[in-house]
């Protein structure tokens, strides 16, 4: 038996060696080339000069918060939204699922840019509306970046939820409500399990895109604070060749931010695929 | 007004002839400094059959078109090919010869000419990318006036033949004629034109480009601490009371043509121009300068030290300053940005610029020059409006 | 009760959904667009004509290559690994989840910048083949993810029934694995395409000038909308063409 569990164990570890390796020599030898951009500018001498810059500035402080705030916003209400709209589309046809799924081949840039044609001040909705209730486009609390995240992420998270639900989902709910459970129940016994791993897995990739993204700050986001990936683009903006290790260091840093994250998730889900 | 493309077919013809007359500039007088006709011949021959790599930003239609329209047709007679890299933003280009300079490439570098303004020029001067003296060299450098601040420098660093012209900076503003009969005089005026108008003026923020230059103007004009009293001063009348801005020079033109704001600014003396040519702007939109003066600058190109085609890209510098070529450069058909060349050095190829039609989108001067700051300067100023005038709430 | 609020509901949302982005295609085909007017003051074809100048179509080319190419290989590296987590057949999981989701939490940025260096140093910078392994960084992670979910004691039960039949194992994979796990093949290709496609950071950073799509639409954006949004219909064809031809032929787990 021993032998045996050995021996399909060293095939497992062979038939993911492929992918591991791939993935270690790629992503390790990038994150080492970031390191050490972040810690010896072009024509200098290894220093800590970029991380000390960065922790004592307070606009970074600020720029932390303001990113972490709205990150957490557009992941959770993306994440609702997916689970919402799943529900809703899983008993319709494809024409409708593909047309929720619309967003997730157009980039975030030009889903920021269309953002903005609908929404800035003599933008299509105010032309439409004759004037727009409530400010969507560089507002102070980042509303705006919130609203283009949701509409671009909920169905990103919308398609991993249905592949989880799968076709099997719908008879086990219907099968609960013929034995009279509640909704609500169902929800909490049925479709939860089944839908929990790929949508906390695809929420935390949404979250750490979010962290480190500026495409979408950059078009609708507030001048003040920026976000931490635009503070590090306006670090490059202000010195060319330091500021690449300003934006390095601070890449590090949201990435690390991310990492730690997923891992506390992990940990606490214990078994990553659900169940 | 000559349709546009009558304007086109002119400019092109006239180039396309002063080249098969010619040969692409006159070997008759020795250039200004630098080596002899000779020399550059030789160069030339180096650069026949080489493929010029010119990462220039591409974002600008006008820009391209006369790229690929009327440059690379003059480069394809010398025998040289031009690719043109479009980048989001010069510092791109920058990076690139950054990073093959950390990874060591000293020579076939992918990145072989650069269209390249004062601080990214500055920071790679100073981290040795750029090759040296080479633009003094050129047979067409005998047009430009050495002595031209604005041509011996770039941000107050010294060139040291490092890059060589190409087109004018001006700061210059725009406003609508329907909305606005007068527009300002000079900065006092804007503020006082802010107080009656709230909400109707605003600038980029810094570090934007743009945002960062209006930020200097003002310093130029009114002295460091002055000048920040005043965008404090300012701050409350502007659009959105100051709380949020444009982030980039492009967002503050789309609230111009929208009618959101009442001025747009550029140091792009033809962006005016530009912005009617892609509807944009109204056609009733019209440039204007402040009498407090306007920065004035020159955007250059650069070889970094390790191109792989550093000789073709020198006939390429050198076909940009012929007088053919920035004529048809200066018409407001094409791009419509003044000359870096010194009239008077043209003798009878002075003709080739009276031809340039008469715009309402372009100014025929800009009043008096202010001189460009430091280029490390211009970092600590970027930084002082963001904390003083940017965070500090209204 | 729900089922009926539901579909009105679900297809109004679709509509909402898409209908921001038809935006992009009166943008595109109108030469002057300004508040106040809700249709645009002059329709022209000066967008078309400034996409289709200088390098969009060899850009057009260069991404479709590296994206079909990057999509390929991620598939072929995930499936075995796929499979193992697929199947739950780990002691430990979530170290190896960890390790392949890393590359989704670093901004792409981050391993355009990192990869260049070492790609310049062994002289494949601006290769095609670089630009696929670049891309493959954050390519093979997100297939991995989504392949996975099509494994599980279903399959392996359908594969045990059809070895119990005297199935040999390349007609188990013909006629079992593949059909039965053809939806999240489908959806993993898509999603594999599109990442690699969308790339803006790491093929300018790896590409060293090789003209990409993303990176010559990125400029116009902002400073030329007209062309922006031109340029942005060119890309998104391809992208809602490969949507709508694995929903077409069922591939997806829709």
């Amino acid at each position: 038996m021993t032998g045996a569990r050995w021996r399909s164990g060293a095939r497992d570890a062979a038939l993911l060696t492929p992918a591991l390796a791939v993935l270690a020599l790629l992503f390790g030898g990038a994150i080492v080339g970031v390191t050490r951009v972040s810690l010896i500018p072009l024509g200098q001498n290894a220093s800590l000069d970029a991380w000390r810059d960065l922790f004592g500035d307070p606009l970074f402080g600020d720029a932390v918060v303001f990113t972490l705030r709205t990150a957490l916003i557009s992941t959770t209400l993306a994440a609702l939204v997916a689970l919402g709209l799943a529900l809703a589309a899983q008993r319709r046809g494809t024409l409708v699922r593909s047309l929720l799924a619309l967003p997730v081949p157009v980039p975030h840039l030009l889903v920021a840019t269309v953002a903005v044609v609908w929404l800035a001040p003599g933008g299509l909705a105010d032309r439409i509306l004759g004037g727009l209730p409530v400010t969507l486009v560089r507002d102070s609390g980042g509303l705006g970046i919130v609203l283009v995240y949701v509409y671009k992420e909920a169905p990103f998270l919308l398609l991993l939820v249905l592949a989880a639900l799968g076709r099997g989902h719908q008879e086990s709910d219907e099968a609960a409500a013929a034995l009279g459970v509640t909704p609500l129940q169902r929800l909490r016994w049925v479709t939860w399990p089944t839908v929990r791993s790929p949508l906390v897995v695809g929420s935390i990739v949404v979250f750490a895109f979010a962290l480190g993204a500026f495409e979408v700050p950059l078009a609708v986001g507030p001048s003040y604070p920026p976000t931490i990936a635009e503070y590090a683009r306006q670090a490059t903006q202000g010195d060319l060749i330091s500021g690449q290790s300003t934006a390095a260091a601070t890449l590090l840093l949201s990435a690390a931010g991310s990492i730690a994250l997923a891992a506390l998730a992990v940990r606490a889900a214990r078994d990553p695929q659900g169940g | 007004m000559i349709p546009r493309r009558l304007a086109l077919t002119a400019a092109l013809t006239l180039v396309s002839a002063a080249l098969a007359a010619c040969g692409g500039s006159d070997s008759n007088s020795t250039p200004a400094g630098g080596s002899s006709t000779e020399g550059f011949s030789s160069k030339r021959e180096a650069a026949s059959g080489q493929t010029v790599r010119w990462w220039m930003y591409g974002g600008d239609a006008k820009v391209n078109a006369y790229v690929d329209d009327t440059v690379a047709p003059a480069a394809r007679k010398l025998g040289v090919r031009i690719e043109r890299v479009p980048v989001a933003d010069t510092a791109d280009a920058v990076q690139r010869v950054v990073a093959e300079r950390r990874a060591g490439k000293t020579s076939d570098g992918s990145v072989d000419l650069i269209w390249i303004n004062g601080e990214n020029f500055a920071s790679g001067k100073k981290a040795g990318l750029w090759l040296e003296d080479w633009a003094t060299g050129l047979p067409n450098s005998r047009f430009v006036d050495p002595d031209d601040p604005a041509i011996r420098t770039d941000f107050q660093v010294p060139v040291d033949g490092q890059e060589s012209p190409w087109q004018r900076a001006a700061f210059v503003f725009a406003s609508d004629s329907d909305r606005t009969d007068t527009p300002p005089s000079d900065l006092d005026a804007l503020l006082a034109y802010a107080e009656e108008n709230p909400g109707r003026v605003t600038y980029p923020a810094p570090p934007d480009f743009t945002g960062s230059a209006f930020v200097r103007q003002v310093v130029a004009a009114k002295g460091e601490d002055a000048g920040f009293e005043y965008l404090k001063q300012l701050r409350p009348f502007l659009y959105r009371a100051g709380k949020t801005y444009p982030k980039s020079e492009a967002e503050l033109s789309r609230l111009f043509g929208d009618g959101q704001v009442d001025f747009a600014m550029s140091y792009d003396p033809a962006f005016v121009n530009s912005g009617v040519r892609k509807g944009q702007f109204p056609r009733t939109a019209r440039p204007f300068s402040l009498s407090d003066g306007a920065l004035q600058n020159t955007s250059f190109v650069t070889i970094p030290a390790n191109a792989a085609n550093p000789e073709g890209a020198q006939v390429i510098a050198d076909l940009l300053l012929s007088p053919q070529l920035q004529a048809a450069k200066a018409d407001p058909a094409s791009i419509g940005n003044p000359t870096v060349l010194d009239l008077g050095r043209l003798g009878d190829r002075r003709s080739l610029f009276s031809e340039a039609e008469d715009s309402p989108y372009v100014l025929a001067e800009y009043g008096r020059t202010l001189a460009e700051l430091p280029a490390d300067r211009v970092e600590e100023l970027e930084r002082r409006w963001m904390l003083e005038v940017l965070r500090q709430s209204p | 009760m729900a089922e009926r609020l539901s579909r009105p509901a679900a297809g109004v949302l679709a509509a909402l959904v898409a209908v921001p982005l038809l935006a992009l295609v009166v943008r595109a085909f109108a030469d002057e667009w300004r508040a106040p007017a809700l249709v645009p003051q002059q329709f022209g074809l000066r967008g078309v004509e400034v996409a289709f100048s200088g390098s969009s179509g060899e850009a057009f080319g260069n991404s479709l290559v590296v994206a079909l190419a990057a999509a390929a290989l991620a598939l072929l590296l995930a499936w075995p690994a796929a499979r193992v987590l697929g199947e739950r057949r780990l002691r430990h999981p979530a170290p190896v989840f960890l390790l392949l989701a890393m590359p989704l939490l670093v901004p792409s940025y981050a391993v355009g910048t990192g990869l260049t260096e070492w790609f310049i140093r062994l002289d494949l910078d601006g290769t095609l083949p670089a630009l696929v392994a670049g891309h493959l960084t954050f390519v093979l992670p997100y297939v991995i993810l989504v392949l996975l979910s099509g494994f599980g004691p279903r399959l392996t039960a359908l594969e045990e029934v059809a070895q119990v039949n005297g199935l040999s194992p390349l007609r188990r994979m013909l006629w079992v694995t593949l059909p039965a796990a053809a939806p999240t093949v489908g959806a993993a290709a898509l999603i594999g395409f599109l990442v690699s496609w969308s790339d803006y950071g790491t093929s300018l950073a790896v590409g060293g000038g090789r003209p990409m799509l993303p990176v010559v639409l990125l400029p116009f954006v902002g400073a030329d909308p007209q062309v922006a949004a031109t340029l942005a219909l060119l890309f998104l064809a391809p992208a809602v063409a490969v949507l709508a031809l694995a929903v077409r032929a069922g591939r997806m787990p829709l």
